[in-house]
């Protein structure tokens, strides 16, 4: 699965104004509404399918990375959001290291397996420290977007 | 190998593609008499690795092995409902694992004598190039392999 075909610079912020993990899912959350133009409901529904996943257990993997999912009937296809955060933010991580890169990913509950595949693909792109380093230094989204391009 | 072909498989990935490539199997093998096989495969290597990068709980895992599993199900009775139409046999296979690997396996155990695949996306990134199950498909499995592409005209020759 190529990140490239379903992201794009509308659903990619850089950077990131929130500084706690709540207001991290929200502004991941308002990324995916605004860049999909999602009513209120729709909005809700996820943001609350997402808060719901973390609190089964923190989505912070470690070494700076996050990766909140949540699977929601009130989108018809999968989706991605990326927010990369210049001050580093407490996301309960288990090598309790602070994160900069967030990654959210939503998918109705029929397309299991490109959630799988989108969730596997950001695990193996972010194993890269370099991969890691590039983009906490990115100043753009079209920099981030450029980044999973090559 | 033989020409023309005796037993051919269609990999179905869920992709648009590769349900194309079902259709165009399905023709070829009404042509040629062939038996047909149509195999999908739960990727249970993805969901081993997110629960190892801590991504997904175990529990997660096994609720979305359960959605895949359901993902391949239909798919493969899509398949059948396709063979159906044009009066082909098909078998379906629906098994786990490493794609590349359980499908380059049964191609050997079986005595495939032509792959069909779909779904293969330009490639964007060396990452994809590095990663695509299709491609290490392509490079080691051991019979002919044909790519399906033009979409539009096999659905248009399928509804002929």
């Amino acid at each position: 699965m190529n990140l490239v075909n379903i992201l794009n610079e509308n659903l990619i912020k850089v950077p990131l104004t929130s500084t706690t993990k709540t207001d991290v899912l929200v502004e991941m959350v308002d990324i995916l509404a605004d860049g999909k133009n999602w009513d209120a409901t729709q909005k809700a529904q996820v943001l609350k399918a997402v808060e719901e996943r973390e609190s089964l257990g923190s989505t912070g993997i470690g070494k700076g990375i996050c990766i909140p999912h949540a699977q929601s009937e009130a989108i018809d296809s999968i989706c991605l959001a990326v927010g990369i955060s210049k001050e580093a933010i407490d996301f309960d991580s288990p090598d309790n290291l602070k994160s900069k890169l967030f990654f959210l990913v939503v998918a109705p509950v029929s397309a299991a397996s490109a959630h799988v595949e989108v969730l596997a693909t950001i695990a193996r792109s972010c194993s890269s420290a370099t991969f890691r380093r590039l983009l906490e230094q990115s100043k753009s989204s079209k920099e981030v977007l450029q980044l999973f391009a090559e | 190998m033989s020409v023309p072909f005796s037993h051919i498989l269609v990999y179905i990935d869920g992709s648009e593609g590769s349900l194309s490539a079902v259709m165009y199997a399905v023709l070829l093998a009404k042509q040629n008499n062939a038996q047909l096989d149509a195999m999908y495969v739960v990727d249970t290597r993805a969901l081993s690795e997110l629960v190892k990068a801590g991504i997904f709980l175990n529990s997660e895992r096994d609720e979305y092995k359960n959605d895949l599993h359901n993902d391949a199900g239909r798919y493969l009775k899509h398949a059948e409902k396709l063979a159906k139409m044009k009066g082909v046999t098909i078998n379906t296979i629906k098994d786990e694992g490493s794609a590349h690997r359980v499908v380059r396996d049964y191609v050997k155990e079986h005595n495939i004598d032509l792959l069909l695949l779909g779904g293969v996306s330009t490639i964007r990134s060396r990452r994809d190039e590095l990663n695509s199950e299709t491609d290490r498909l392509v490079r080691t499995v051991n019979c002919p392999v044909l790519l399906i592409k033009d979409e539009e005209e096999i659905w248009d020759d399928f509804d002929e």
